[in-house]
């Protein structure tokens, strides 16, 4: 259960993040989770929560981005794959297939509200 | 009113910075760093304690090892007369670069050939920290079943060689070794497979000489 750890990291790098905009409060915060980051999205809600719990930041959204890996057929290109499923051959020529990406654990937007309520961080 | 800021870093940022200090730094001294992640019981530190028995002759070595509670790996690794120094985590399930740092300060090593990371006991928690090392080590032991790879893709998507270990059980248990090779190459297609055994010596040549040629070609 790592999920804690990583939920007080992107905890405190959108807190550095509002404080370098001049502070506030946090509203919502997006992250992008990949299919391969062995980061378990509900888990990370769970620990988004405790996380936040007692701070400044308690009733802040999280908003998980799920990134799937794709699987890849040399010749063929790209082939579908069920959810949590590893198709180990290409279905039309049967070469082994290889797997891209999904590797995604990445913060990418903060959303908060200015101390004082003024608009003068809109930059 | 609110705000909206575009950020774009890595969530482990901080870890991720901590990692590419102590990278330069084993450049700068020409280390090899390793860091071997398995399940509990895939034997990591047996695996260790082979590779150790024919590299330390000729190499100077050192040895972190991870763990929740205890200082049994650190104390089998110093019966060797080699250097271990045990990290205890206190119920973290994972290794972290700022932890290494810290270690090595504690440690007191000085400049190594080859330095060997043991992380605690997990192939989830680990994957996604930075240590600085020059390539991830996942070891799967036979005993543990053919489907692993599979079910827990984001280690051996990331780990440039994995070791299917405990190999002189092959005759005893029913492990489908080609099947796992198949899978462990979908997930990493540029990944190198071993098989090998600590306990009869299989496979620990070219294990030993992988890492000869890379230390080798690090130091130019």
């Amino acid at each position: 259960m790592h999920e804690t750890g990583i939920a007080l990291e992107i905890l405190r790098v959108s807190q550095e993040t509002v404080a370098r905009q001049g502070g506030g409060r946090l509203v919502r915060v997006k992250v992008a989770v990949g299919e391969l980051s062995a980061v378990e999205p509900e888990l990370l809600g769970y620990a988004w929560e405790a996380a936040t719990a007692g701070t400044s930041a308690q009733g802040a959204a999280l908003e998980v981005a799920f990134c799937p890996a794709t699987e890849r057929c040399p010749s063929c290109g790209p082939v579908p794959r069920p959810p949590g499923v590893w198709v180990p051959s290409c279905p039309s020529c049967g070469l082994p297939l290889q797997v891209e990406g999904g590797m995604e654990l990445d913060l990418l937007q903060v959303e908060f509200e200015p101390d004082g309520g003024g608009r003068d961080h809109d930059s | 009113m609110t705000t909206t800021a575009d950020v774009r870093t890595q969530v482990l940022e901080a870890n991720r910075r901590a990692a590419e200090a102590l990278r330069q730094r084993f450049a700068r001294e020409g280390t090899l760093a390793l860091n071997l992640i398995s399940s509990p019981g895939a034997g990591k530190t047996t695996l260790l304690e082979a590779t150790l028995a024919a590299l330390a002759p000729r190499f100077k070595v050192g040895v972190l090892v991870g763990d929740v509670a205890t200082e049994r790996d650190a104390e089998r690794i110093r019966r060797l007369g080699l250097p271990a120094y045990q990290i205890l985590t206190g119920g973290a399930c994972h290794l972290d670069a700022r932890q290494v740092e810290g270690a090595l300060a504690q440690a007191g090593f000085g400049a190594l050939d080859l330095l060997f990371i043991e992380n605690v006991g997990n192939l989830i928690c680990p994957t996604n920290y930075d240590l600085g090392e020059d390539f991830k080590v996942v070891l799967l032991s036979l005993t543990e079943g053919d489907d692993k790879p599979s079910k827990y893709p984001a280690i051996f998507a990331r780990a440039q060689v994995a070791l299917l270990t405990k190999m002189d059980l092959a005759p005893v248990v029913e492990f489908d070794l080609e099947g796992v090779e198949r899978q462990i190459r979908t997930l990493n297609p540029r990944g190198e497979i071993f098989r090998l055994s600590a306990r009869s010596g299989e496979g620990m040549e070219a294990w030993c000489r992988r890492l000869e040629r890379q230390l080798a070609a690090k130091r130019g």
